[in-house]
């Protein structure tokens, strides 16, 4: 078995020393090169030299983690996303070189993931064919769709009782049926209006022939890693980041079978570039034609969690198609015309984000913010909701909830 | 008295690699050897002895980088470097750099190697270091200021390799961490500037600071030493008292870090636990409760320290991830991150309590001084039966 793995793992390398190209600028300083030049000496001189090929790729990551934390993200030099991809590289196949157990299946797609997730694409996206092949050697992979895990989401002591609040008629979102593109511009785009659109999302495979539930996800994604925030909203001293395979993050703050109170959400992460198996079952809506940018730069996130995750007011650059796929979440939606009524934050990092709790506003610090005037709705499975340039937005999911969203220009 | 050694060893960097089961990590301390000097020891005629200036007990230094470390020879004024160094052919345990000879005072970094003699301060590119330097400055008087203090200014392992102080700040000493520096004048005041990201300026929020700016936390308590990690920095007061602040994901402020603690529990790797990955906010964290414990990510005040026993500090250093402090009694004190041993306990474990380092005690020795390279540990022992005082 471990023995497939590796012939399996070498097919997606190249087939020698020579054609494993490392290339790197002189940014690169020339101690750590020297280390990337061992390891792929180590990894094609065989099984008796992975463990010293793991250390020294570890030593990679080491030094080009401490680099990618230099700097804000934005700044951080892309040759050095490429040096942390080319450690997870080395990494992930020594570990799949001598008797790679389960164990050592589970951290080397963990290890491609943090490549993914921190580096820079290599060798023509190396790291995805890794895990393609890791993924097939998972133990219990082949499971069955149970309904299992939506009886276990019944059955979960979240004790919380989550409150759908009552939408007032004259504040409705309103909604439209399937527009043409003409209707939609010239109503909606150019307006700048929101608007729920129906009937645009029901052929998608994630609500037809691969309808997502825990349990699909569990199987198109359990052993893959993804970054969650844990606390209830990001504007919180208790706000973190933190890194959990798919099936933990269900376990521990879906199904909550830890008995964990806190809140955790899969927010704002480009899943779909991290794992192909699900982007099938999504499509672009048309709409994003009618905008400047290409389809390339079309930002697609993903938002997975339990009730009860809140995204605080705050405005986007962009467009936003948010298409609900599974639950339903409350929506307030602020006009930018109504900004100094929703006391910004000033400092920059969170100069778009309010400083008012939208659904329990302390009236006495933010007395204005309840002349603004708004409009909310409960978007359900099926719906999509166009959120303009800047228009401020709160959310708060009332049941496990899983949304999409398509930021465009 | 000798220099020990103890943590990354990758580049033979502590004890060269061309012996027999030495690897990657050192994880006991272990004593330095340096080309044919006896690095550390000195014949000290009793007049040396007594014309030697308090805190100046040796004729060598060490400097350290990530991949090297460098020996600076007092008496003769000349740099050995071992480590990573461009001739691969060379198996010795250290290379001489003849450029240094003469010199007061080094400063060795992944690229550039500075040298300070009486008369003019230069830094060469260590890939060409028969050639000019990339950079010198004239000294027209004795400057007595360390490295990488210069006349107006500091040098700098980057260009511009000079910049310039404001000639109000007094300086007396300057450390530079990965992306901030800290500075103590004088009088005692400590200033920061650089990056803010992650606390490391210790001004109260994650604001960077073009400027040097007075660390308004420390108003009143006059610093005897600084010094700057990767994302943290740490001082002594003149009375002995340590206080920290920066990022803590490894435990290098002595803070409970959460990180460190999950890192425990799942037995996985630190870059995994606490890697950065651009999600909407970019804020990080400053405090995590969790029950009755208060964990701390990072600390943007300064923060007084604990140490056991109530020891006096004397002397300490960062690494990028990990704290080494010196007490008055000669003890050693580690804590941070440890996957390489850098912390001298003898496992590749992280602590975010500072912990005595048992080897130094166990063999009868004090220690004297300390320096950290990027992840690893110098130290400065002598035989308690010998020493001066």
């Amino acid at each position: 078995m471990s023995s497939s793995l590796w012939i399996e793992i070498k097919s997606a390398l190249p087939a020698s020393k020579a054609e494993f190209a490392l290339d790197f600028s002189e940014k690169i300083d020339s101690s750590l090169v020297s280390l990337l030049l061992q390891a792929r000496e180590l990894l094609y001189e065989g099984a008796d030299a992975a463990a010293e090929c793991l250390q020294t790729s570890q030593i990679i990551l080491d030094y080009s983690w401490e680099k990618l934390n230099t700097g804000t993200w934005r700044d951080v030099d892309k040759e050095w996303r490429r040096v942390y991809s080319h450690g997870c590289l080395f990494k992930a196949a020594c570990l799949c070189q001598a008797g790679a157990s389960q164990d050592s299946v589970a951290e080397a797609i963990k290890t491609c993931d943090l490549g993914l997730l921190m580096g820079a694409a290599i060798m023509d996206n190396v790291l995805g064919r890794l895990i393609n092949v890791l993924q097939k050697h998972v133990p219990g992979r082949k499971r069955a769709l149970h309904d299992e895990d939506l009886d276990e989401s019944r059955k979960k002591p979240r004790t919380e009782s989550v409150v759908t609040p009552g939408i007032k008629p004259e504040a409705a979102v309103s909604r439209i049926h399937c527009p043409s593109l003409e209707h939609f511009r010239t109503n909606y785009l150019i307006p700048q209006k929101p608007v729920i659109v129906q009937g645009i999302i029901e052929h998608w495979p994630a609500l037809k022939e691969r309808q997502w539930s825990i349990g699909y996800i569990r199987q198109a994604a359990g052993c893959r890693t993804v970054p969650v925030e844990l606390g209830s909203r990001y504007t919180d001293e208790e706000w973190s980041q933190t890194l959990l395979t798919v099936n933990d993050f269900i376990d521990k703050y879906i199904l909550c079978q830890d008995g964990e109170r806190c809140m955790g959400y899969l927010a704002q992460h480009q899943l779909f570039d991290q794992i192909p198996e699900l982007k099938r079952d999504i499509c672009i809506p048309d709409y994003c034609c009618l905008g400047e940018g290409d389809e390339e730069d079309i930002t697609i996130n993903a938002w997975f969690g339990p009730g009860g995750t809140v995204s605080p007011l705050h405005q986007d650059p962009q467009n936003n198609f948010l298409a609900q796929v599974v639950g339903s979440k409350y929506i307030r939606l602020y006009s930018p015309d109504e900004t100094e009524k929703l006391y910004p934050h000033q400092s920059q990092l969170l100069h778009n984000t309010s400083q008012v709790e939208v659904e329990n506003p302390d009236l006495q610090r933010f007395p204005d913010f309840a002349k603004a005037q708004f409009q909310e709705c409960v978007l359900h499975p099926g719906e999509v909701l166009f959120i303009p340039v800047k228009y401020w937005h709160y959310v708060r999911s009332l049941d496990i909830s899983f949304s999409v969203s398509f930021w465009w220009s | 008295m000798s220099w020990f050694g103890f943590g990354f060893n990758g580049f033979g960097q502590i004890i060269p690699r061309a012996r027999a089961s030495v690897g990657v990590k050192v994880l006991f301390p272990e004593r330095l050897e340096c080309c044919d000097c006896d690095v550390g020891q000195t014949r000290v005629t009793r007049t040396e002895k007594e014309e030697r200036l308090p805190g100046e007990h040796c004729c060598t230094e060490i400097r350290a980088t990530w991949s090297r470390r460098a020996v600076v020879h007092r008496q003769t004024g000349d740099v050995c470097i071992s480590g990573f160094v461009t001739s691969p052919s060379n198996q010795n345990a250290c290379t001489h750099v003849p450029a240094t000879k003469g010199c007061q005072d080094a400063l060795i970094g992944e690229r550039y190697l500075t040298a300070s003699f009486t008369d003019k301060i230069e830094c060469w590119d260590i890939g060409g270091l028969g050639s000019q330097p990339v950079w010198r400055m004239e000294l027209t008087k004795t400057d007595t200021a360390a490295l990488p203090l210069a006349p107006g200014g500091y040098a700098f392992p980057k260009t511009p390799f000079y910049r310039a102080l404001a000639p109000q700040i007094c300086a007396r000493k300057l450390a530079l961490g990965t992306e901030h520096a800290v500075l103590l004048s004088a009088d005692g005041t400590v200033y920061t500037w650089g990056s803010g990201s992650h606390g490391q300026l210790g001004h109260g929020s994650v604001e960077s600071q073009p400027e040097p700016l007075a660390v308004e936390g420390l108003r009143g308590l006059p610093m005897g030493d600084v010094a700057a990690g990767g994302w943290h920095s740490v001082c002594i007061s003149a009375g002995g008292d340590l206080y920290v602040w920066g990022w803590n994901e490894a435990g290098q402020l002595g803070l409970p870090s959460r990180c460190l603690r999950a890192q425990a529990e799942h037995g996985s790797a630190g870059e995994a636990g606490c890697a950065v990955v651009p999600t909407r906010q970019e804020a990080a964290v400053t405090q995590e409760g969790e029950g009755s414990e208060v964990f701390i990510s990072i600390q943007a005040f300064p923060a007084l320290l604990d140490l056991p026993e109530e020891s006096e500090m004397k002397k300490m250093s960062c690494g990028t991830r990990h704290t080494a402090a010196v007490t008055c009694a000669g003890d050693l004190y580690t804590w941070g991150w440890g996957d390489y041993g850098q912390l001298g306990h003898g496992t590749p474990r992280s602590s975010d309590q500072p912990l005595h380092v048992e080897y130094f005690t166990k063999e009868g020795l004090c220690v004297l001084d300390v320096v950290c390279g990027s992840w690893n540990t110098f130290v400065l022992a002598s035989e308690r039966a010998a020493s001066f005082e």
